[in-house]
């Protein structure tokens, strides 16, 4: 059972000069289900960049399970912390499969080939996302929700006990977006750490068991999704007059004109 | 095991102990000559089959009455004609060395300034003897020619022809000493257009001639030049070779310039590019047109 | 790019039938061009000379002239080969290549420097090695904006510093004493008739396979972009830094044994991925077999096509290269 524990932490947004009051001190638990929310250009991609070790925060510190995660061979991090980008590079030419199975790279030793299981693994991912006729395609063939699905394969391949989402429903028709959250929901449950960022607040409000809002202009809040997600604090973090309802128990937004 | 052998004669002849086994005392009535370069070469008896590595070797070894012993030449050796239907070897800058060494040749006339400096190594590393061809001086192309002559066992013919090369540039030498000066420019090439500095033979010949090469100063052997520098030179005489044979055209550019002294004075001279432009026997004839037409320059007053 | 033959599954087996095949096509290629040459030899007789055995002319003709010129050929193409899937990788571009991106005219123009300085042999590939280096950083460096690479950046800025080194090459011609033009015009052309020491080139092109082979998969995360190789564990500041240097250390040892002969490391790479898929740990040392072979042939074409005149290597690779590369380019159009 893993956590992220990070204290004081500032990360490094570019072209904004670090303010203290916004250091984040809180806890990713495991069998979480956070969602981090603000308006565009706020850092969510950077602190997710943060907090996979892909960039050094302005001051303070992410631990993973008590170490310091700088301090982590970077291998030793990925068989943990699994991180799915928001823009996918395209890269030289591969096949969905090859692009999956590599999710298995921090688990391989350099002399070692791909076992049978890192292949029924592999498939096993493609088949959850619906990409088993897409096998033997070449990656820069797929369409954005196509590509969208075969990078959350890469990451359910690697099999990480933190995942890290950027924009987990981007590019997804609505039949996918479910798949998408049900697999990470699944995640959860089976006891690992889910972070993504969201920017639409109705799936954080159907899906996350909390939430991060990142504000523009005041100190971020943290916490409960249901306790946080309130008409008070979504207007000032988007700008933008909403109208609520429920649906099911859960809270639904509309923004207003 | 061949591969074995190998490697140590690299590594001996890495370590310059290679140079023992041609030490010319190892031979008891070896021939010894100095090559151009000043190394001694010396065969133990005389060449039979020799390969000639650039048109005017050709011509140096076929003057020294070797002709017949010649087994390999290279591309444009053209003369004597006899030396077109010996088999050829390539270009002088790109030796087939598979086919040299089928022809077995017992002496190599290597051109310092022409042949690539590896394949020629290579020669030597197989044990070839090799002779460098480079002469610069009117004496060296008479010595080279009795230096054949000793390799190839002819040297009376060498001797002879020789003594005629020799006797010839001294003769001239002798009529044109107090000769008047005639500034005269030499076009080695059109486009681009070129002439040479005082260290090439061809200038030594307009020296003899009694002419005065006005790029002699030049810094490059062979100097590339504008047509302002040569207008700049205002020469008296202007000489070429041109392309074929019987090609004046390279002089035709220069009649459009009528304050030019050359034009002026219609001294625009063409000698046959082969007559002067090998550093061969043959040079002795293209001195003497070459003297003429400035002889015709200086009536022309 | 282009289209890339998808490639079931990366196992042992799929793996080294290909490679069994390419090895035993370096052999033929290899006896092949050892039999053949401007003196025609049978089969038999080239095996005595290699047993040290038949008349001294045959072994000399064999041992001497033709096997270390038919080793200098394939070393040279496997070394231009790896080095231009090396740059591929790196750049995650499939147009990268020593002799477009200007790598092999920064080893020429050095090595050109060297000869007129009077330098040889180890200095010289140091000078040639040190030239590649230089050139690299000069198109990396010049066409990185803000930490990302464009490929048409690059491609561009790599013809014109190609250019910039060709004039340089022609400054140097034009300026050196005429004993020396000879045995600096073969830089330029690409040509194996004057290789006389390949065992160098063998001796920087095995370990650097046997250096690439476990990084292999770490190359292949690298492919798809430093972010995700980063993301799934490889340290990819230093993995970049190594395939670096190995890609110029193998175009300046390429370049020293035989100039700058072109298209090597484009068209083989190329024609590998559209066969056998895009796994790195194939495709690297199939290059280096299937470069091999290449240069190999062509350069047995160059010295008998038109014997005894003898054709630079370079003319032969780009005579076979530009249009394979261009009917690839069409057919495999997306």
């Amino acid at each position: 059972m893993s956590q992220l524990v990070l204290t004081q932490l500032l990360a490094a947004i570019p072209n904004k000069p670090p303010q203290p009051e916004n250091a984040l001190s809180l806890s990713f638990r495991a069998g979480q289900m956070w969602g981090i929310l603000g308006p565009n250009g706020v850092g969510k991609t950077t602190l997710l960049h943060t907090l996979a070790a892909l960039k050094s925060p302005t001051s303070g510190r992410v631990e993973l399970n008590r170490q310091p995660i700088t301090q982590l061979p970077r291998l030793t991090l990925a068989q943990q912390i699994g991180i799915m980008f928001q823009e996918h590079q395209d890269g030289f030419p591969a096949t969905v499969l090859e692009s999956v199975l590599l999710g298995r790279f921090p688990h391989l030793s350099p002399w070692e080939m791909e076992s049978e299981q890192d292949v029924a693994l592999a498939y096993a991912a493609l088949a959850r996302l619906d990409l088993m006729d897409f096998a033997q395609r070449p990656l820069n063939h797929l369409s954005g929700g196509e590509r969208q699905r075969a990078a959350l394969a890469a990451l359910m391949a690697q099999a990480p006990d933190v995942w890290l989402v950027d924009e987990p429903t981007n590019h997804l028709d609505l039949h996918y977006q479910v798949v998408a959250m049900g697999l990470l929901a699944e995640q959860a449950r089976q006891g690992r750490v889910v972070v993504m960022s969201l920017h639409d607040v109705n799936v954080a409000a159907q899906w996350c068991s909390h939430v991060l809002l990142l504000y523009p202009d005041r100190p971020p809040i943290w916490g409960d999704a249901a306790s946080l997600l309130t008409q008070d604090n979504l207007e000032p973090l988007y700008r933008q007059k909403l109208a609520m309802t429920r649906l099911n128990g859960k809270p639904l937004f509309v923004p207003v004109a | 095991m061949t591969m074995i052998r190998r490697i140590l004669r690299d590594v001996t002849v890495a370590f310059g102990l290679g140079g023992w086994a041609c030490v010319p005392a190892a031979f008891a009535d070896a021939i010894c000559v100095l090559d151009d370069r000043g190394q001694t070469v010396c065969l133990e008896q005389a060449a039979t089959r020799i390969a000639a590595l650039s048109p005017g070797a050709t011509e140096l070894i076929y003057a020294a009455g070797a002709g017949d012993n010649v087994v390999a030449v290279v591309s444009y050796s053209d003369y004597p004609e006899a030396a077109k239907s010996v088999t050829s070897v390539g270009s002088h800058t790109r030796l087939d060395l598979e086919r040299l060494l089928s022809l077995q040749p017992d002496l190599v006339l290597a051109w310092g300034t022409g042949n690539p400096s590896e394949q020629i190594d290579t020669l030597v590393r197989l044990g070839l003897p090799v002779y460098y061809v480079e002469p610069y001086e009117f004496e060296d192309i008479a010595r080279t020619i009795e230096n054949m002559g000793k390799l190839a066992g002819t040297s009376t013919v060498a001797d002879a022809q020789a003594t005629r090369f020799r006797t010839g540039i001294h003769n001239l030498r002798d009529r044109y000493q107090d000769a008047s000066p005639v500034r005269t420019f030499y076009q080695v090439w059109a486009e681009p257009l070129m002439s040479m500095n005082a260290s090439h033979y061809i200038s030594k010949v307009v020296s003899l001639c009694g002419g005065i090469n006005v790029f002699a100063d030049s810094p490059r052997l062979i100097p590339r030049l504008s047509q302002e520098a040569v207008l700049l030179e205002n020469p008296e005489a202007i000489v070429t070779g041109g392309m074929g044979e019987q090609n004046a055209a390279w002089l035709d550019p220069w009649r459009a310039f009528p304050n030019l002294l050359a034009t002026q004075k219609d001294n625009l001279f063409f000698v046959p590019p082969s007559l002067i432009q090998r550093p061969t026997p043959r040079l002795l004839e293209g001195a003497n047109i070459l003297c003429e037409k400035l002889d015709i320059a200086r009536a022309r007053r | 790019m282009l289209d890339v033959k998808p490639m079931s599954l990366s196992s042992r087996y799929s793996m080294l039938l290909p490679l069994v095949i390419l090895a035993f096509m370096s052999l033929l290629s290899m006896v092949f061009a050892i039999t053949q040459g401007s003196v025609s030899l049978s089969f038999s007789a080239v095996w005595q000379a290699l047993l040290g055995q038949g008349s001294t002319l045959n072994q000399t003709l064999v041992v001497e002239l033709r096997l270390p010129r038919v080793m200098a050929g394939f070393a040279t193409g496997g070394l231009l080969a790896v080095a231009g899937a090396l740059m591929q990788i790196l750049l995650r571009n499939p147009l990268a290549d020593p002799y477009v991106l200007g790598i092999s005219g920064g080893a020429s123009v050095a090595a050109l420097a060297a000869i007129l300085l009077g330098i040889g042999g180890v200095f010289m590939s140091g000078m040639a090695f040190i030239g590649a280096v230089l050139s690299t950083l000069l198109v990396f460096g010049l066409s990185t904006r803000l930490g990302s690479t464009a490929p048409m950046r690059l491609l561009l800025t790599g013809v014109v510093i190609a250019a910039g080194w060709g004039a340089l090459i022609t400054l140097m011609l034009a300026l050196a004493p005429p004993h020396k033009i000879p045995g600096m015009l073969y830089w330029l052309m690409g040509d194996l008739s004057y290789a006389s020491t390949p065992w160098i080139a063998w001796l920087v092109l095995i370990p650097t396979c046997m250096v690439l082979m476990p990084l292999g998969r770490s190359l292949n995360v690298l492919a798809r972009g430093p972010l995700q190789a980063a993301a799934l564990g490889v340290n990819v500041k230093s993995l970049e830094r190594l395939v670096f240097l190995l890609a110029s250390l193998l175009t300046a040892i390429a370049v020293t044994t035989a100039g700058s002969v072109g298209f090597v490391g484009l068209v083989i790479p190329h024609m590998l991925r559209m066969v056998l898929g895009n796994d790195q740990r194939l495709i690297l040392p199939a290059s280096a077999l299937a470069g091999g072979c290449l240069v190999t042939l062509a350069d047995t074409l160059a010295r008998t096509v038109i014997a005894p005149e003898q054709l630079p290597v370079g003319v032969i690779t780009a005579l076979l290269g530009v249009p394979t590369f261009l009917y690839l380019l069409q057919r495999g159009r997306l």
